[in-house]
């Protein structure tokens, strides 16, 4: 008993140190780190080096379950109110409306090729219809690539949002399945709308009792975390048993809790930041122990063909289909499309059919696990290249900067920390911001106060109170000087525009169509009408021969810096002759009418 | 749009000694008068109106001031290479040592967007930059702006 207890420990904490180990070689070698762990599972199961037997299906799905029940926590934690505002829509389309058509496309080589029924095709298809949260977050996030934020914020709230979507999906269709009876559209509907509304309301009741309960119960600090993570379990069973969407309802208390003044935030993240690593090592682990090699030649190329129809068809069809109505240009669109992961979810979605007995329950399995085999190397691999294809990557514009940040128990300012760099604007006398004081200056080892350091020097350690969002502001300040690259100085056009100056002056200087009712505006309203959404940094603007750029933000989210560009840059510019826009598509329709007229 | 066709070989300040962004930018407008013929006056008011609506400064040491003015009959370009760097209120915060001033007709349009494209991308130019600090000749800075690679159009 003890001894196979301990066999079971050393290859549970071999298998997660393993998977570990292996990040370095993907970081290496640029691997979507998340392919790495399914391998390292493939590698221990029972056709490779490990020859470990897993084939219980009911386990498998419960850590899924779990797991995925954690990351959503987590991707919901992590995501600011802003973005969820910024992409609320659009994402909301692509994460109902866009699985929805995947799951209708798809379907189609699916029954063609696999010879499955029409019913057991459309469930084929919603088993692929999800984005993977945790591979879109991890792309854009520690890829080291600042994507564009309208963009990222798009995909960001999507890849979190149509789990639950694909979940509701797969389960109706296994419903169907399984029961055989007739079911009217109407009780789907009625399903759909308690699952949600239920998941959606519990998810706020249950965010703001854990906000409540970090802040008001008095925990000790370690707890304090494991306290918000319990109860956020919690509430994904309780809401299943309402017959809710556990799923949107950890979302949903997530993005509640992380967007609240909860307290000590930055253990909260850390403790997140490691529990969602856990749990995406041991899901993807448990897949690719649950899957057998050996099987794969059966439906190898049926798989390949179902993928290229995913990535290159339906993905695309449903990006633009649903972004349509949201203005996105066809870079961004074409970006949103080819950002359309497949990871854990669609495989553990494919592990129902089995768990109810379906037939052909394992095929399931099989072409859902190559298929996201196919997806993670394919969009993963290339998701960088990608981004700067379609210009959708903005360039760095400052230097390494040397920071610390400490977080103030019950404050909102936090202590933050800069080593000063010999070539950074504080050391060459640029003055700080009043909101920026420093508290304490340290120099060969010595405390001085700000006022008796008599100015800051190179490799002076400062320390100062700031709010967390003007942190970046200060980083400007701090940061070493990196001469922009050639590429990067066009990104942000030629000359410096203040966001104050008055179109008509510009009118008259560079000779530019202003209409003589936008003279009076600025410059920072002006762009921030025509872009019509929240502007990101690097969102343009052409006007006659030149182009308008926002080069930077302020904290609160305003234009706080114009670029102009005095030819066209053309980051902007159509790369791929699809995904037209609202505009060009009536343009397209009036020639075709002329045409025939 | 050539750079020869904007700037004349007794329009190249090989050291201008100033020690702010007026006092440069006075001393670009008396020198342009002299070139031009027009008011000395007339050309600061125009380059510090400019100024106000963002700092010409483009970063890394660089500065592009330029205006238009109504009784130009072409485009004037005017070179200086700083004695000593001054501050511009530039965009990177960092100190200017070369400055390219372009002045245009009130009619330029098109013209006037072409030649700043054309100046700012000879500036963006790092070896070009680096090889026009290096001398003080005022010939050899010539020959830098309008022979190197980057000053032909592309």
């Amino acid at each position: 008993m003890i001894e196979s207890m301990n066999t079971a420990i050393l290859i549970v904490s071999g298998l997660v140190a393993l998977s570990i180990f292996s990040s370095l070689l993907s970081f290496r070698i640029g691997a979507p780190l998340l392919l790495v762990f399914l391998c390292v599972g493939l590698v221990a199961g029972e056709n490779g080096l490990g020859r470990i037997k897993f084939d219980n299906v009911h386990a498998a799905y419960m850590i899924g379950s779990v797991a995925l029940a954690i990351i959503l926590f987590d991707s919901g934690f992590h995501t600011s109110l802003k973005t969820f505002r910024a992409a609320l829509w659009p994402a909301t389309a692509l994460a109902t409306g866009g699985v929805v058509v995947t799951t209708a496309v798809v379907a189609v080589p699916v029954h063609f090729l696999l010879d499955f029924g029409w019913l057991e095709s459309a469930l084929m298809g919603a088993i692929l219809s999800s984005t993977d949260a945790a591979a879109v977050f991890f792309l854009l996030r520690v890829g080291g690539i600042h994507v564009r934020d309208r963009v990222r914020a798009t995909l960001e709230v999507e890849s979190g949002s149509n789990d639950p979507m694909a979940i509701f999906l797969t389960l109706a269709l296994v419903g169907l399945l399984v029961s055989k009876g007739p079911v009217s559209p109407v009780a789907i509907g009625m399903e759909f709308v308690t699952k949600f509304g239920i998941g959606a309301a519990a998810g706020m009741f249950g965010g703001g009792l854990i906000v409540l309960a970090v802040n008001k119960m008095g925990f000790e600090r370690g707890l304090q975390p494991l306290a918000a993570l319990s109860l956020a379990m919690a509430l994904f069973a309780a809401t299943e048993e309402m017959h809710g969407s556990g799923f949107l309802a950890v979302y949903v208390a997530g993005l509640v809790a992380g967007n609240a003044r909860i307290n000590a935030p930055e253990t909260m993240r850390r403790f997140q930041d490691g529990l969602t690593w856990l749990a995406q090592i041991v899901m993807f682990l448990t897949l690719g122990l649950l899957a057998t090699p050996a099987e794969f030649p059966a439906f190898a190329w049926q798989s390949l063909a179902v993928a290229a129809v995913l990535i290159f068809v339906a993905r695309p069809l449903a990006a633009w289909i649903c972004l349509l109505p949201y203005g996105f240009s066809r870079n961004e669109t074409a970006f949103v499309a080819w950002v359309g992961l497949r990871g854990s979810v669609s495989v553990l979605l494919a592990i129902l059919p089995m768990l109810v007995g379906l037939p052909q329950g394992r095929d399931y399995f099989i072409v859902a696990f190559l298929v996201v085999l196919v997806s993670l190397s394919l969009q993963g691999w290339t998701i960088g290249a990608v981004a700067r294809f379609l210009g959708q990557i903005v360039p760095k514009r400052i230097g390494p900067v040397e920071r610390l940040e400490l977080e103030i128990p019950g404050a909102r300012h936090e202590l933050v920390s800069y080593r000063i760099v010999a070539d950074s604007l504080v050391a060459r006398g640029q003055r700080l911001p009043r909101w920026a004081e420093p508290s304490l200056v340290v120099r060969d080892r010595k405390s001085y106060s700000a006022h008796a350091a008599k100015g800051l020097k190179p490799g002076d350690t400062v320390f100062l109170f700031a709010r967390p969002e003007r942190v970046p502001h200060l980083d400007r300040l701090f940061a070493s000087a990196a001469p922009a690259a050639e590429a990067d100085s066009r990104f942000f056009g030629d000359f410096a525009l203040e966001p104050g100056a008055h179109m008509k002056d510009l009118a008259l200087l560079y000779g530019l169509p202003v209409e003589p009712a936008d003279h009076e505006m600025t410059a920072a309203d002006w762009l921030v009408r025509e872009l019509g959404h929240d502007p990101g940094i690097g969102d343009r603007v052409p006007l006659g021969e030149v182009e308008l750029i926002v080069r930077g933000l302020s904290w609160n989210d305003h234009i706080s810096e114009i670029g102009l560009a005095v030819e066209p840059t053309r980051i902007d510019a159509p790369r791929l002759p699809v995904f037209q826009t609202g505009t060009e598509l009536k343009a397209m329709l009036k020639r075709w009418m002329r045409k025939r007229a | 749009m050539e750079i020869t066709d904007l700037i004349s070989p007794a329009a190249v300040i090989p050291n201008l000694r100033a020690t702010s962004k007026k006092q440069a930018l006075q001393d670009l407008a008396k020198k342009a008068a002299e070139i031009t013929g027009l008011h000395e006056r007339a050309i600061f008011d125009v380059l510090l109106e400019r100024e106000r609506l963002g700092t010409t400064g483009v970063g890394n040491g660089i500065a592009i001031p330029h205006g238009k003015l109504p009784a130009m009959e072409r485009l004037y370009g005017l070179f200086a290479r700083l004695e000593k760097p001054i501050a511009f209120e530039s965009i990177d915060e960092q100190p200017v040592d070369l400055i390219f001033l372009l002045l245009a007709p009130e009619s330029a349009g098109a013209d006037h967007l072409k030649a700043l494209a054309r100046v700012s991308r000879l500036l963006r130019d790092k070896g070009v930059c680096e090889k026009l600090r290096g001398t003080d000749n005022a010939d050899a800075l010539y020959a830098l702006l309008t022979e190197s690679p980057a000053s032909r159009a592309a």
